[in-house]
Order: C-alpha cells, then sequence, then structure tokens
C-alpha cells in the first residue's frame, strides 16, 4: 500500500522506494506518540505528505518532476497549516493538531474522496476540512471546493 | 467503481465491518472488482519479493540503538530504554512492513487490539492536604518501581510546554510556577490505574482516577490526559505518582504512603523541582 501510494504521486520505482522507507521509519521513530486508531490512514497520510514534500522540493531546486499538474499545484502551493514536520507530532501531545490542508487537498481532489470522507480521515469535521480547502483554493486556482 | 483508496483499506481490513462485509460480497460476485483485488494481492507479493527491507531495518536497528545510547545513562524509569524494548519496537515495525504489503489483516488486527482506549478523566484538583514531613518523605522517596522495563511496565512521561514547543522533562528537572504540564502513560495490560501528585506544601492533585479510586486502563499506545497541567506557587517539588494494579484500589487521602508501600501496586515516580524554591 505504502510503496504503491508513493509510485503514484512520485511516478519514479526509486524514489517511492526511498520513500515508503522514510515512511516507515518516521512513523516507528514517534510510534508511541502518534494516534494509531486507523493505521491504514496514518500509512496512506504520511506517505501523501512526504511525497508532496519531495515534490516541492524537487521542483524549487528546478528539477524535472513528472507529476499532474493538478498534483504539482497542490505539492507547491503555500500551507500555513503544514507545519506537521516540524512540530505536530509533538503538539499532538497538548492539541490535535489537523493534517495539512495540501494532503486534505489530495485526499480530497487527486483520490477522489468525498469532503465526508476526508474529515474522517483527517479527524475534522466537514466544514473544517471546507474551509481549509477554501483557504488552499485561494492559492491553486484550478481547485473548486463544492 | 471502488476507489484504489478504498480497495486498499479493503486489503488491510482497516475499514468499517460493514464496508468490509460489502466488498467482501462485491469480491465473491463481481468479477471485475475480484480481478482487481486479485491483482492487487499479487503485486504485494511482487514489492515484497522486489524490496528489500534489510535496509530499514538496519536504519531501525541504528535508530534505537541511539536511543538506547542516549537514554542509558539515565536511571528515570520513564525515559529508559532497553533491549528489550528494542526487540519489541522493532518487531512491531517489521510487523507492520510485512503487513502493509503482504499480511496486511495482522497489522491492522495488532493495532485494533490498540483500539481500546479508557477515557480518562481528570478528577478535580486537590482533594486533600496531608501533613508537610509526611508528605515530603512520601514525595521525595524513591519507589523501587522507579526504574523498570520499559516496554514490559507501565510508563509514565511528563511534558511541559514552552514557547518554542514542548519538551519532555526528565526525572529531577526544574519546573516553575505557571508551567504547564502534560502527563502520559501507558500500560502494558489491562489494570487499574491513578495518576496524582503532590507538591511541596503537602497538596494532592488527583489527575486521574474516579476520585480517589483507580480507573480500568487499556494497554496499549501512551495516553496522553485531556488536560495539561499548570503548575501553582507551591515550593521545594511536584512528585508524579503513577500508581498501577492488576486488582481496583484507592488512595486515601490522609495515608498516601499507605498505597505506594503495598506489595500489589507498581509505582511510577516522577519529581519534578521548582526552580528558586
Amino acid at each position: 500500500m505504502v510503496y504503491r501510494r508513493c509510485l503514484q504521486l512520485l511516478r519514479d520505482d526509486a524514489e517511492a522506494s526511498d520513500l515508503m522507507q522514510d515512511v516507515f521509519l518516521r512513523i516507528y521513530s514517534a510510534l508511541e506518540r502518534l494516534d494509531m486508531e486507523s493505521p491504514s490512514s496514518l500509512l496512506w497520510n504520511t506517505a501523501t505528505r512526504l511525497c508532496l514534500n519531495r515534490i516541492r522540493d524537487k521542483r524549487r531546486r528546478g528539477l524535472d518532476v513528472d507529476s499532474s499538474s493538478l498534483l504539482l499545484s497542490i505539492a507547491c502551493a503555500e500551507d500555513e497549516h503544514d507545519d506537521y514536520e516540524t512540530k505536530n507530532v509533538l503538539a499532538k501531545l497538548f492539541s490535535k493538531e489537523p493534517e495539512s490542508s495540501r494532503t486534505m487537498a489530495v485526499l480530497h481532489f487527486v483520490d477522489g474522496m468525498t469532503l465526508e470522507e476526508t474529515a474522517r480521515e483527517v479527524g475534522l469535521s466537514v466544514s473544517g476540512v471546507r474551509k481549509r480547502l477554501r483557504g488552499l483554493q485561494a492559492k491553486v486556482k484550478t481547485l473548486e471546493v463544492k | 467503481m471502488i476507489p484504489d483508496w478504498k480497495l486498499e483499506r479493503f486489503l488491510t481490513g482497516d475499514l468499517p465491518e460493514e464496508e468490509m462485509n460489502k466488498l467482501r460480497e462485491l469480491e465473491a460476485n463481481d468479477a471485475i472488482f475480484a480481478n482487481r483485488v486479485k491483482m492487487l494481492r499479487e503485486d504485494n507479493k511482487a514489492i515484497l519479493s522486489k524490496l528489500s527491507f534489510e535496509e530499514i531495518a538496519e536504519k531501525i536497528a541504528e535508530m534505537d540503538a541511539e536511543n538506547a545510547a542516549g537514554k542509558c545513562s539515565s536511571v528515570n524509569g520513564a525515559t529508559s530504554g532497553t533491549v528489550t524494548d528494542s526487540v519489541a519496537r522493532f518487531r512491531i515495525l517489521k510487523l507492520a512492513s510485512a503487513a502493509v504489503l503482504v499480511l496486511a489483516v495482522a497489522l491492522v488486527a495488532f493495532f485494533a487490539q490498540r483500539e481500546t482506549t479508557v477515557m480518562n478523566e481528570r478528577v478535580g484538583s486537590d482533594v486533600a492536604s496531608v501533613q508537610e514531613t509526611q508528605n515530603t518523605q512520601v514525595a521525595l522517596a524513591e519507589t523501587q518501581s522507579d526504574t523498570r522495563i520499559k516496554g514490559l511496565d507501565a510508563r509514565m512521561e511528563v511534558w511541559k510546554k514552552t514557547s518554542a514547543g514542548i519538551a519532555q522533562l526528565n526525572d529531577l528537572d526544574s519546573v516553575g510556577e505557571g508551567d504547564e504540564i502534560q502527563l502520559r502513560y501507558a500500560v502494558p495490560e489491562k489494570c487499574f490505574g491513578l495518576l496524582f501528585s503532590m507538591d511541596g506544601n503537602g497538596a494532592l492533585t488527583l489527575h486521574m482516577g474516579d476520585g480517589v479510586k483507580a480507573i480500568e486502563l487499556a494497554p496499549g499506545k501512551m495516553n496522553s490526559l485531556p488536560f495539561a497541567y499548570k503548575l501553582d506557587d507551591a515550593p521545594y517539588f511536584e512528585k508524579f505518582f503513577f500508581v498501577t494494579s492488576p486488582k481496583e484500589f484507592a488512595v486515601e487521602e490522609n495515608d498516601v504512603d499507605k498505597l505506594l508501600k503495598r506489595s500489589d501496586v507498581k509505582v511510577i515516580g516522577f519529581t519534578l523541582k521548582k526552580a528558586g524554591k
């Protein structure tokens, strides 16, 4: 599942393999602090987030990125909520920090999850997800949040 | 059309039971869907045979070695790591890796048993005062359970909120009035537990319990108490006690020592020094 997810987003066998390892290592290193209610969601969302970061980093370095324009737009969108990497895992101890808006956008626009499914996936209300996606929509004009 | 993400969850058995049954039925009756499932299962096998997990295993071993090295100097139970712990953690990841790729159901089953989370309730603030002298003796007394095998015993972590984020505290770290403290715990098996603290004024504060009675705790992941605890101006120290037992028990408000000396309870103590006091 994780490898396939990485391959789907990165479209590169070697990178997918590399990211897959990273996903497991990240989760392993924070295993005791993470919410394990839905391990599949955790793996899926972590893979999504790391792949988005990889795509964004490559783009910033001027490297070719073999991604759809939609995914590229989402990956490179500025997201004020996207501080998961630096503090979210620990911040979860004091408050449930929601998943980044970019990950939500991929779940909804790329994976085809409904707003309800996306909300369930990231532990937010539907209105909360809609609000976050609309915030991202202001930066990614091709997104249309219903 | 069942989306890919849902199909993946079906393979890992990580969908609500109703949806699982629906898709099982679909697999039995819909040749196209059954073929998609079959292809994914075959793909799982191919991925496992193609990708080596040795590298992940080595990195995990390195991480655990670093953690163990960083922690072995500490005698505090809340932060000590052991080989047993490393092995257990390694097994968890091995299980996760294999499960996601091939034996996904096993992963979900493993975590599913962790899902039963006992909701903890912080009960009030100060519930009793006892004689200061007696308290000080109790609070500063080291219990046998302070040094324990992580992973096989109950655990307690103490975290402090700071302007830069949050930081895990070590036993005997200094704190000050107004600091926000977050307590976390985990137990290895179903048991009863009570979490309380005593400050330098001799005030007893219950953080988790049904009044003075221990509540039932479920094994599994670390649980954060629902509220952070703000330290008041009490002097000298704040000592936290996480007491567990297979049997129900309660703390006597005026005789904490009696509970801590019982042979049928395990006690984890964690002391914070009050800075400048």
